[in-house]
C-alpha cells in the first residue's frame, strides 16, 4: 500500500508539475500530508515548484470539487484530482453551469478507499485502520469523467464497476463497495419508527447541531450565491442554533439537495456533531427513485436531475 | 408602516350567513398597518366601490385587503376601483371569505375565525406590495392559420374579411382536410365537394390569404402580438409557379400506389394531386414512391412536363415569419378500427369504416359512386353499421362521444337505400343523439322513409362465412341475441385527436386533455381560447365536432384573433418574474422549466475586489413572462421571485398566520 501510494504521489506531482509548468493551467487542487499521519487535507498550488506538496494516500478524503466554486466565475483554467465519488461533484456543477467544462481539468485517480481517522487509537503511531462508511457503501470507485488518468485507472459511468487500477487489489481487499446493498438501511430503520420515536430521533440530532455549516462548506451541491442561512433576511430563519431553527436548518439543506446529492458522504464525514446526514439525503435519494425513477446525480452531464427537468410522465399524484 | 384599508363584504347574505362580517372588520381594526376598516352588504357594487375609493382619500391609503368572495371574479374590479381613487392597482389584495370560509363552514365562529385570520394574511402581504407597473408591447398585425380544413378556411376567411392578412398552411398537399372525403353532408345532404370547393377557391383567391400547403410548424417562439414561427416547407420536387397543373406527368408516371385519399380504395401515381377539386392543383412527387427519387431511374415526369417544372433538386426549406395570432385548426383522425379485435377490422376486407364508405359513395371515388364490397366488387344488399366504435368506450380509452356518427349512420342509411334501393340496413347503436338543427327530423326520416333499422344493442362478434359477413350481436330492448348475415359491415369510426397533435401542442405551448384533444381555457366562458394567450382553437382540434359546429366555433375563434389584430398595442402581465441577479447563480434550471420560454441566461460583468468579471445570470424577458411562478419555485438560491408573490410576502402571511 506504501509503495503504491509513493508511486502514486509521485504521478501526481509529476503531471502537475508539467501543467503549470507548461501554462495548461493556471493552479492544481488536490491534497497534501498534513500535521498529523492520519491527515491529508486539500491544497491548492500555483508554481511548478509546490508540486512536492502534493501527497496521496487513505486519508486524500476530502471531496475538492466544492472547492473550485471559488473559480465559477473565472476564465482561468484549473486542474483538479478526483477519486470516483469526488469525479461526480465535476458532473454536478457543470449541470449547473458553476464551472465551465473546458475551464477544468480534470484528472483521475484509483481510489484505495479511505481510511476512517476515527478510529485512531494513537495518535503517534500509524495503524491499520477500517474504511470509512461511505467507502463500504461506495457504488462509483472508478471516476466518471476525466481528461487525464493516473495510476491507471479507468473512467466509467458504469454503477457498481469494480475498482481499477493501481489501487483495485487493495481497495478490493478492504472492502471498497461491500455494503452498497446497505445505503439505504438506516433509513429503513429510521422509517420503522413510530412517529414519536422518529420525531425524537431528529430531535436530539438537532439539539446536537452546532450551525457550523461544515456540511454545506464542503458540500459540491451546495453552490447557491448566497446561502439563506448567511442571509441577513432574518425572516426566514434564526442564525441561533436552537433546535427549532436547526431542524429548519437541516430539512432545507437535505432537500436543497435533493436530486443534485453525489452520495459523496462528505456531509456526514465533516460534521463535528456526528449527526448522521447521509440517512437524510439518502431517503431523499430513495424518494426521488421511487417517484422519477432511478437517477444517480452527477454521473451522466446529458441528464437533468429529476427536480429540474419537466417531463411529460412525471408523476402529478396533487394534481 | 403602510397605511392599509379592510373592506369585508357580506354578498348579501352569502357572506353574512355565516361570517360575522362586523367583527371581522372591527378586529382587522387592530392588524399592525390597519387605518380604517369597514363592513359593507356589496363591496363590488358602486356604493361599495365608492366607499373604497372615498375612505382611500380620507384615510390616505396606501394599499387595501377587501374580504369577500374569489379573485377570480373581482379582483380586475377592485384593481380598477383604485386605480380610479389614484392607487396603483396592484396595491390591492383579494382575501377570499366567501368560499374559503361562508361556503364551506356551518359554524359561524368557525368561519368568522378562519375569516380573520386570512384576513391577516392579506394584511400582511399588503403591507409589503410595491406598485407594479404594466409594459406594452406592439402586435403584428397578421394571423398564422394552422390546418387548412372546414374550419381553418372559415378562420381564414373571417379574419381576411375583417382586414388583417392571414397565412392559411396546411401540411397535406392540398386544403380541404376531411371534409374533402366526404360525400355529402347531413342534414341537408348537399354535396360536400360543392360547397366545400367554392370555400377553398374563396380562400385561395382572396388577396388577404396567403395558402401554404405541404408545410409543418417547427418551432414557435415569442408570445401574444409577436409569436415567430418557423414553417418548415415540404420538397414537392414540382416548382408550383412553373406548374400549370397539365396532368401530364401523372398520366405518364409509371408507379401506382393505394391512395391515402381514397382510403385506400383506388390508386395514385407517384406524382399526384391527391382529388380532381385540389387547391392548389398542382401535383407533388411522392419520394418514397418515386422511382427517381429512390433508384434513381425513371425520370418520366420531368421529361414530359411541358414547363419543366419537375425539380428533382427540392430541398425543404425553413422560413420563419412573425404573428400576431394564431388559429389551431388541426382537425381529428379517424379512430384506428384495428383495435377491435373481435370486428375483423383490418383483417376482413368488407369490415370497413365510415370514411371508406364515403368514397364508395362519391362520384369521384374509385367506384365512381357504385357501392360495391372492396373483397368482391359485388353491390350489397344487406349492411350492418355498428355504431360508436372507438367512442363511448373505456376498455378501448375512449370514454367521449364523437357526436358526428349518429347523423352521419344516419345519412349513410339514407344514401344507401337511395343507390340500391332493394337494401336493407341494420344499425347497431347504443344511444341516438341527435341534437342539431333539423337532426332528429333526418335521423326519423332514414328510419321511415328509407327503411334502415335500428337495433339497440352492441355486437359482440363479426366473423367470414363464405362470402357472408356474421355479424353476431344483442338486441337489448328484445333481450334477445341476434345474428345478421350481411354483405357490407360499416364501423361508425369515431374521431381521434390527430397522432402527433401533443408534439404540436407542446411547439405552441398550449395544453391538452388526456386523449390529446387541445383545451379550452374554459369550456364555457373561453372555449375558443387557449391557455396561451393569442392562440385560439377552431373545429375538432378541440373535441370531435361535425361540420357545423366546426365553422361556428371557426369564426369565433376568427373574431378573437381579428379583436387581438384590431389593438393597437397589448397590455404585458405586471406580476412576472424577476431575477435579483447578486443571488443568481447561472444554474439555469428556470429556463428550462419555464413554458413560456420567457427566459434567457445573460452575461453581466460586474466589479469585485477592484476587477470586473464576467459572470452568467438568467433574465427575464417581461413580455413572454405570463406570471406562472414555476422559475420561482424551481430556482434552488430564491433568486427568482414572483412580483406580488414575492417569497417574502408569502412570508408574510405565513408569519401572520402563525402569530395570531
Ligand atoms: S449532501 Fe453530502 S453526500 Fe451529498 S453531495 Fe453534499 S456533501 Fe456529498
Ligand atoms: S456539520 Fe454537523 S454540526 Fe455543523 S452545521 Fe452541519 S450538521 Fe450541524
Ligand atoms: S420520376 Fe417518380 S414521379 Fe416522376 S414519373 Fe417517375 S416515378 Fe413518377
Ligand atoms: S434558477 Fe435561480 S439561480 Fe438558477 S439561473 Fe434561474 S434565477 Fe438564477
Amino acid at each position: 500500500m506504501r509503495e503504491i501510494n509513493a508511486k502514486l504521489t509521485q504521478e501526481m506531482g509529476d503531471l502537475a508539475r508539467d501543467l503549470l509548468a507548461s501554462g495548461e493551467v493556471k493552479g492544481v487542487f488536490g491534497w497534501t500530508k498534513g500535521s498529523r499521519w492520519y491527515l491529508t487535507p486539500p491544497v491548492f498550488i500555483t508554481k511548478p515548484e509546490e508540486a512536492d506538496q502534493l501527497c496521496y494516500d487513505e486519508f486524500a478524503v476530502n471531496n475538492l470539487t466544492g472547492l473550485l466554486l471559488d473559480f465559477r466565475d473565472s476564465q482561468d483554467k484549473i486542474a483538479i484530482f478526483v477519486k470516483g465519488c469526488d469525479s461526480r461533484g465535476i458532473v454536478r456543477l457543470v449541470q449547473d453551469n458553476q464551472l465551465k467544462r473546458e475551464n477544468v481539468l480534470v484528472i483521475g485517480v484509483p481510489c484505495p478507499g479511505m481510511g476512517d481517522k476515527g478510529a485512531v487509537t494513537d495518535h503517534r503511531q500509524a495503524q491499520e485502520l477500517p474504511l470509512l462508511a461511505k467507502c463500504l457503501e461506495c457504488r462509483y470507485p472508478n471516476p466518471v469523467l476525466a481528461d487525464r488518468t493516473i495510476g491507471g485507472v479507468t473512467v466509467t459511468t458504469e454503477p457498481s464497476a469494480a475498482p481499477s487500477g493501481a489501487t483495485a487489489e487493495a481497495a478490493k481487499g478492504r472492502g471498497v463497495g461491500s455494503k452498497q446493498a446497505d445505503r439505504f438501511a438506516q433509513v429503513e430503520a429510521i422509517e420503522k419508527m413510530s412517529p414519536d420515536e422518529r420525531s425524537a430521533f431528529w430531535q436530539a440530532q438537532n439539539e446536537k447541531c452546532i450551525r457550523c455549516y461544515a456540511c454545506r462548506n464542503i458540500c459540491p451541491a451546495c453552490n447557491c450565491r448566497e446561502c439563506i442561512f448567511d442571509s441577513d433576511k432574518k425572516n426566514w430563519v434564526n442564525k441561533a442554533a436552537t433546535p427549532t431553527d436547526n431542524a429548519f436548518f437541516g430539512i432545507t439543506r437535505a432537500m436543497h439537495v435533493a436530486g443534485r446529492c453525489v452520495e459523496c458522504g462528505e456531509c456526514e464525514r465533516v460534521c463535528p456533531m456526528d449527526i448522521p446526514i447521509m440517512a437524510m439525503n439518502r431517503k431523499l435519494i430513495g424518494d426521488l427513485n421511487e417517484l422519477f425513477g432511478p437517477y444517480d446525480a452527477g454521473v451522466k452531464p446529458e441528464e437533468k436531475p429529476p427536480l429540474g427537468a419537466f417531463k411529460l410522465d412525471d408523476p402529478e399524484e396533487f394534481m | 408602516m403602510k397605511r392599509i384599508g379592510v373592506f369585508v363584504c357580506h354578498c348579501g347574505t352569502n357572506i353574512a350567513n355565516t361570517v360575522d362580517c362586523a367583527k371581522v372588520a372591527e378586529t382587522a381594526k387592530d392588524f399592525p398597518g390597519v387605518v380604517f376598516a369597514c363592513d359593507y352588504k356589496y363591496m363590488c357594487a358602486e356604493p361599495g366601490q365608492v366607499m373604497i375609493q372615498e375612505a382611500i382619500r380620507e384615510h390616505n391609503l396606501d394599499g387595501y385587503v377587501v374580504a369577500a368572495c374569489s379573485p377570480r371574479m373581482h379582483e380586475p374590479t377592485f384593481r380598477k376601483c383604485a386605480e380610479r381613487a389614484g392607487m396603483n392597482p396592484y396595491m390591492v389584495e383579494q382575501v377570499n371569505i366567501r368560499e374559503q370560509c361562508s361556503w364551506v363552514h356551518a359554524d359561524k365562529t368557525k368561519g368568522t375565525d378562519k375569516s380573520i385570520d386570512i384576513t391577516r394574511m392579506g394584511v400582511a402581504k399588503v403591507a409589503q406590495n410595491e406598485p407594479l407597473f404594466s409594459t406594452t408591447i406592439p402586435v403584428t398585425k397578421r394571423a398564422l392559420v394552422i390546418g387548412a380544413g372546414i374550419a381553418g378556411i372559415q378562420a381564414a376567411i373571417d379574419i381576411a374579411d375583417a382586414g388583417y392578412p392571414v397565412t392559411l398552411l396546411d401540411r397535406e398537399h392540398s386544403m380541404g382536410g376531411k371534409m374533402a372525403q366526404v360525400d355529402k353532408t347531413f342534414p341537408t345532404l348537399d354535396c360536400s365537394a360543392c360547397i366545400l370547393t367554392p370555400k377553398m377557391v374563396e380562400a385561395a383567391q382572396h388577396p388577404n390569404i396567403e395558402i401554404v400547403t405541404y408545410a409543418e410548424v417547427q418551432a414557435v417562439d415569442g408570445f401574444v402580438g409577436n409569436f415567430d414561427v418557423t414553417i418548415r416547407k415540404k420538397a414537392r420536387y414540382v416548382d408550383v409557379d412553373k406548374c400549370t397543373g397539365c396532368g401530364l406527368c401523372s398520366e405518364k408516371c409509371p408507379k401506382k400506389v393505394a391512395s391515402e385519399f381514397e382510403m385506400n380504395l383506388g390508386t395514385r401515381k407517384a406524382i399526384y394531386v391527391p382529388f380532381p377539386q385540389a387547391v392548389p392543383n398542382k401535383p407533388v412527387i411522392d419520394a418514397k414512391n418515386c422511382r427517381f427519387l429512390v433508384e434513381g431511374k425513371c425520370g418520366v415526369c420531368k421529361k414530359v412536363c411541358p414547363t419543366g417544372a419537375v425539380d428533382f433538386e427540392q430541398k425543404d426549406e425553413l422560413i420563419v415569419e412573425r404573428f400576431g395570432s394564431i388559429v389551431v385548426a388541426t382537425g381529428f383522425e379517424q379512430f384506428d378500427i384495428s383495435k377491435y379485435e373481435e370486428y375483423g377490422a383490418g383483417r376482413i376486407p368488407d369490415v370497413i369504416t365510415g370514411l371508406h364508405l364515403e368514397r364508395l359513395m362519391n362520384a369521384s371515388g374509385p367506384t365512381m359512386g357504385k357501392i360495391k364490397r372492396p373483397s368482391d366488387g359485388k353491390v350489397p344488399e344487406k349492411i350492418v353499421f355498428i355504431k360508436c366504435v372507438g367512442s363511448r368506450d373505456e376498455a378501448k380509452g375512449r370514454s367521449y362521444c364523437s357526436r358526428a356518427c349518429c347523423m352521419y349512420v344516419a345519412k349513410h342509411a339514407t344514401l344507401i337505400k337511395e343507390k340500391i334501393p332493394t337494401s336493407k340496413s341494420y344499425i347497431f347503436y347504443m344511444d341516438v343523439r341527435t341534437a342539431g338543427k333539423n337532426y332528429e327530423e333526418f335521423y326519423t326520416r332514414a328510419q321511415n322513409e328509407y327503411d334502415a333499422q335500428y337495433v339497440r344493442g352492441r355486437v359482440s362478434k363479426i366473423f367470414q362465412v363464405g362470402d357472408k359477413l356474421i355479424v353476431r350481436g344483442e338486441d337489448s330492448l328484445l333481450g334477445r341475441p341476434v345474428e345478421i348475415e350481411a354483405d357490407l359491415v360499416v364501423l361508425a369510426a369515431g374521431m381521434d385527436p390527430q397522432q402527433d397533435a401533443k408534439d404540436l401542442a407542446r411547439t405552441l405551448g398550449i395544453s391538452y386533455d388526456q386523449h390529446g384533444w387541445f383545451t379550452e381555457a374554459h369550456p364555457k366562458l373561453r372555449p375558443v381560447e387557449t391557455h396561451t394567450a393569442g392562440i385560439f382553437l377552431a373545429g375538432a382540434c378541440q373535441g370531435p365536432k361535425d361540420i357545423p359546429d366546426s365553422v361556428a366555433q371557426a369564426s369565433a375563434a376568427a373574431v378573437k384573433a381579428a379583436g387581438l389584430l384590431s389593438k393597437k398595442e397589448l397590455t404585458a402581465e405586471a406580476q412576472t418574474a424577476r431575477c435579483d441577479e447578486a443571488y443568481c447563480s447561472g444554474c439555469g434550471l428556470c429556463v428550462s422549466i419555464c413554458p413560456y420560454k420567457a427566459i434567457e441566461l445573460k452575461r453581466i460583468s460586474e466589479r469585485v475586489h477592484g476587477g470586473t468579471r464576467e459572470r452568467q445570470v438568467s433574465s427575464v424577458n417581461q413580455g413572454l413572462c405570463q406570471g406562472c411562478g414555476a422559475c420561482s419555485v424551481a430556482c434552488p438560491s430564491s433568486a427568482m421571485n414572483l412580483k406580488g408573490f414575492s417569497n417574502d410576502q408569502i412570508l408574510a402571511e405565513v408569519d401572520a398566520l402563525c402569530q395570531r
